[in-house]
């Protein structure tokens, strides 16, 4: 390209200065108001989208809220709009199937049209965020274990006290409503259980001569057996907030925990302090493969499926993702004796909680009820990951028949306690326990072989720095 | 093609004939950029800000606390380490991506068979999504039975974790920054290699210009201006960058690879301290004008 | 340019191949891992596969919608693109040509912006796109990417066009051109290289763009490729064997846009118009 490249055509430049200069503001006018001129033509297409639920338009939602208030007051079936958020609990196929049971609920309550939207997990804390903070919440959700109780205390969350009053007790398995329970309200409703439990490799424990442990006591010495070369007892994904909740696993087994029965926060505790130190000592013994402090759940997947180690504490259907012939060697351990003679783990309350921004909470509760009994084919299915807190979906033969599923309900559920142990329901700060990272950070420094004194008084600090930290 | 594709700033660049009355053409013309970034960062900057001065949460304003949260910055421990990795993962990321892309432009500045295959082969790592291409690095690094162990392991070397340990978890995301990032050097430098004439070097009197002397006294002198560019550019990209110690190491182990983009982001929305996590974002970004301001300066001294 | 002995040359096309080798090893491995199952990731430590087969691309083509989130894509990629383009040649024509103080002041001004962290603006953001009526629809990101290049773009066209002599648009105004026809019919023709660089620099941080579109967009139907891809991965575990045949799909439209544009490239104006 040159300067002669540019020589100029004068013939064709003649227009007088004044005409194009107003039809240069015409061009102008038309690329500035670009932004503005897309939002008048988008406007109409969001507002007939809004059959997809998002209350983007007041007109739509305001007619939809008056529309389920009279429903709701001529106390037959209610009606409305209800969008579902829904997070992503297993393969491909679990949001195929879930939409699927989102259809059969729209058949079976033709006044009522529910809405399905997946939303990936590595989103998830500024997606419902901003959605909360900008008024365009779903009218119900799944989400992070604690998610009820982060948005409670702002004002996002609506009560179902009245739902839950419509229960049961036998409805659910033990103790998982009550788990939705602060100052008397219920903030949610459980829908699954996580739980995080120790599988071996059996053909590793063969080899080594090694019989599945009953106690810690014979844990110590057997992973030490398993330790040679290039392999190692047990992993922990320090990458991953499964590492700090494997080694809680450890925790609740001897009766420690963050919290008192009274609910003051009491990180050194014997118990706790003993436990971490057992993890600390197997640290030390060199039989925690040396790579856990950094390994995503898929690194100790890998590390377990490439008989790199023998044992890892980890999250129902672990077994699902090895291949096929080492599925085979997959065992799931029978609850420890810690100790003191304790048995316990970590287990996680997944919920579908109720926003306060709905505009048909009537419609909302009828879906909940009705998601809540039938949405067994999320699992049967969808494959999700977790198990059901509804008795009558943990009754079908899909778990009974599952050799690991129906052992996880009858051996492990019962024995398993939540983050917030020994302080009962849930309560605020234990949503930035859960996310907030100083769990993790303690976990990593544990797994890097550091002090494990050290560790939880950093962790203590952390967590009294918290905003929702109360006494 | 001639050879203005990188101007030298020239100031005497005549200004245009300008009639005393008010001349809206220019005005015009910035309209809708104007528009624009006043619809999408002045509004948001100044809602930050205010963010800033609370104590609140994203969902509800906190009560006024003036410059605490700034304060209070300074008494966490998390945030004084923020800033010193920062700082590394900046230096090391920004001087590493330099050199690297400076070699491979040297290399493809010269005549050798296929090269613009090479030239496309290597910008590679900038056309991938982020998510999918640390995906691979946590593949290649992270055990022992990843790319790189093999090979160490093949040497007779033990395996290394390099994501398990803080200080090689620091030098892999650094290297990983490095990776995503040299492919905008070497694109510019090469850019602007290729507008230095050959007389150049035979004005200086110097034989070739494979020489060390040509390269130390021709081109580096050429490529300063563009490099100090590219230094406050990639310095920006990477004080601010989120995606690589958050999809590499999520800040890990134990913070030791969390910058101050990941703690903001852990304070907002993951402890929902909006007040804090302002505070950090306007804290950085003060850091980041003053350190442009600087440079800006010392290139226009030296240039 | 520089014409070497054979075996210089030689030699330096030998260590430009291991260069590109040992440079591209993740995505390499990314390709070949692709013909994997996810099983298959996980158990194996060898960078070929056993028995390579098609079914991942199988399943991302008939099981999912990645046809639509690719499409998406490119509309707002390459809406992004359109619009930093339009508004940053004009901007950069103006600080090119006009340097009295406020336009000045704008340039410096438009080079501290890109300082801010979008990470807090979202909610801000969210709540302006609102009450636009934006939210869930393509504009809202394709206004948010056409923002995010503006500072760099603006400053390339700007040091495009200042090598640019006036000399041309005084021709041609004293051929009768006004200025808006000096910029538009004579100085803009000009400006290929630098369209093209800004083009494949704005097209590339769109197409690629996570954190946007995952806040922006609440319909599945909307999704982004990044956003799209992110549906395979689960709390605990991720469908790595889909994943990565759907990044190899993914990367083919910016591959073969980047083998038209490349040459361009290396013309065009990059960086040195950032003069504060």
């Amino acid at each position: 390209m040159s300067t002669q490249d540019g020589k100029i055509d004068g013939e064709t430049l003649q227009p007088e200065r004044k005409v194009s200069r107003r039809k240069f503001l015409r061009v102008t006018g038309g690329a500035a108001g670009a932004a503005l001129l897309v939002a008048c033509g988008a406007a109409p297409t969001t507002s007939s989208g809004a059959t997809g639920g998002q209350a983007t338009t007041s007109a739509a939602g305001a007619s939809g809220g008056a529309t389920a208030a009279a429903a709701g007051a001529a106390a037959g079936g209610s009606s409305g709009d209800v969008q579902f958020w829904d997070m992503v609990w297993g393969p491909n196929a679990y949001i195929d199937t879930a939409k699927k049971v989102v259809d059969q609920f729209n058949q079976a309550n033709p006044k009522i049209k529910a809405s399905y939207q997946s939303n990936p997990w590595s989103s998830w804390p500024q997606v419902f965020t901003t959605a909360v903070g900008s008024g365009t919440a779903p009218d119900v959700s799944t989400g992070g274990g604690y998610q009820a109780i982060q948005f409670y205390p702002q004002g996002a969350i609506l009560e179902i006290d009245d739902v839950v009053a419509t229960f049961k007790p036998d409805d659910f398995l033990p103790g998982q409503v009550e788990a939705m329970k602060f100052n008397g309200h219920y903030v949610a409703l459980p829908w699954g259980i996580d739980i995080r439990i120790p599988f071996y490799r059996k053909d590793m424990f063969d080899k080594a001569g090694v019989k599945p442990p009953t106690t810690w006591d014979e844990l110590r010495p057997a992973l030490k057996k398993l330790t040679s070369g290039n392999q190692y007892g047990i992993a922990f994904p320090g990458n991953d907030n499964a590492a700090w909740q494997g080694m809680w696993g450890f925790v609740i087994n001897n009766g420690g925990g963050l919290f008192s029965k009274e609910g003051k926060l009491d990180v050194m505790n014997d118990r706790t302090v003993e436990a971490l130190t057992f993890i600390s000592n197997l640290v030390k013994d060199g039989v925690v493969h040396p790579g856990s402090a950094g390994f995503s759940g898929d690194d100790m997947m890998k590390a377990f499926s490439s008989a790199t180690t023998a044992m890892v504490m980890f999250v129902p259907g672990t077994e699902e993702r090895v291949t096929p012939e080492t599925k085979q060697n997959v065992q799931l351990l029978a609850p420890m004796t810690g100790p003191h003679g304790d048995k316990g783990t970590l287990l996680f309350a997944n919920n579908l909680m109720l926003y306060k921004q709905t505009k048909n909470p009537d419609a909302t509760k009828a879906f909940l009820k009705w998601w809540s009994a039938n949405s067994l084919p999320i699992w049967t299915e969808g494959k999700a990951g977790n198990l059901p807190a509804r008795t009558s979906i943990a009754k079908d033969p899909y778990f009974q028949n599952n050799v690991y599923l129906k052992r996880i309900l009858d051996e492990w559920v019962p024995i398993g306690k939540l983050t917030g142990a020994n302080a009962s329901g849930t309560f605020p700060v234990l949503a930035d326990i859960d996310m907030g990272g100083a769990m993790k950070t303690m976990a990593s420094d544990i797994l890097q072989g550091q002090d494990v004194k050290a560790a939880l008084q950093k962790l203590e600090a952390a967590i009294k720095g918290y905003k929702t930290f109360k006494g | 093609m001639s050879t203005r594709a990188i101007p030298s700033p020239s100031r005497e660049l005549r200004p245009p004939k300008r009639s005393p009355r008010f001349d809206s053409f220019p005005f015009i013309l910035l309209l809708p950029s104007a528009l624009l970034i006043t619809l999408i960062n002045i509004y948001p900057f100044a809602t930050g800000f205010y963010y800033s001065l609370q104590d609140g949460t994203l969902l509800q304003s906190g009560a006024f606390v003036g410059l605490a949260n700034f304060v209070q910055l300074f008494s966490m421990p998390d945030f004084l380490h923020a800033l010193w990795f920062s700082m590394l993962f900046a230096v090391f990321s920004v001087f590493g991506s330099w050199v690297l892309g400076l070699l491979l432009a040297l290399l493809l500045n010269q005549e050798i068979p296929a090269r613009g295959f090479f030239r496309v082969a290597l910008l590679l790592p900038w056309i991938i999504p982020s998510i999918v291409s640390i995906v691979s690095w946590r593949w290649m690094i992270s055990d022992q039975s990843g790319l790189v162990n093999v090979m160490l392991q093949a040497f007779g070397l033990k395996p290394i974790y390099f994501l398990s340990t803080g200080r090689w978890a620091t030098f892999s995301v650094i290297v990983v920054k490095i990776w995503r990032s040299f492919p905008f050097m070497l694109l510019s430098l090469l850019a602007a290699l290729q507008t230095i004439n050959r007389e150049s070097y035979e004005a200086a009197g110097i034989d070739g210009s494979g020489s060390w002397q040509a390269f130390r006294y021709i081109t580096l002198p050429h490529l300063l201006p563009i490099s100090f560019v590219l230094w406050i550019l990639m310095t920006i990209w990477s004080v601010n960058d989120f995606e690589t110690p958050w999809l590499l190491t999520q800040g890990g182990p134990s913070n030791a690879t969390e910058n101050l983009s990941v703690l903001a982001y852990r304070y907002t929305f993951l402890l929902n301290n909006v007040g804090i996590g302002a505070a950090i974002s306007f804290f950085t970004m003060l850091l980041l004008m003053v350190f442009a301001i600087v440079l800006l300066r010392r290139q226009r001294e030296t240039t | 340019m520089h014409t070497h002995k054979p075996l210089v040359r030689w030699s330096l096309f030998g260590l430009a191949c291991v260069l590109v080798i040992v440079i591209d090893m993740p995505i390499i491995s990314l390709i070949l891992n692709s013909f994997r199952s996810t099983a298959e990731i996980l158990a194996s430590t060898s960078l070929v596969p056993k028995s390579p087969s098609l079914l991942n691309y199988v399943y991302v083509a008939q099981r999912t919608s990645f046809f639509r989130y690719l499409l998406n894509s490119l509309v707002m990629a390459g809406g992004g693109m359109a619009l930093s383009i339009l508004a940053a040649t004009l901007a950069g024509y103006v600080l090119s040509r006009f340097r009295t103080g406020i336009f000045q002041a704008y340039g410096t001004g438009l080079f501290l912006v890109q300082m801010f962290p979008i990470l807090l603006a979202l909610i801000p953001l969210f709540i302006l796109f609102r009450t636009l009526g934006l939210v869930n629809t393509p504009y809202s990101v394709i206004i948010m990417y056409t923002v995010a290049q503006l500072p760099f773009a603006t400053s390339m066209f700007r040091a495009f066009f200042d090598g640019i002599p006036h000399d041309l648009e005084e021709a041609a105004r004293i051929d009768g051109a006004n200025r808006l026809q000096g910029f538009a019919l004579v100085v803009l023709p000009l400006a290929g290289p630098a369209i093209a660089a800004v083009a494949i620099f704005a097209f590339l941080f769109s197409y690629n763009e996570y954190l946007i579109a995952s806040v922006m967009l609440r319909r599945e139907s909307l999704f982004t490729i990044p956003v799209g891809i992110q549906q395979f991965m689960q709390q605990y575990s991720t469908d790595w064997g889909s994943l990565m045949a759907a990044a190899v799909m993914a990367m083919l439209p910016t591959f073969v846009l980047f083998l038209f544009i490349q040459k361009y490239m290396m013309y065009g104006a990059i960086g040195s118009g950032v003069k504060g």
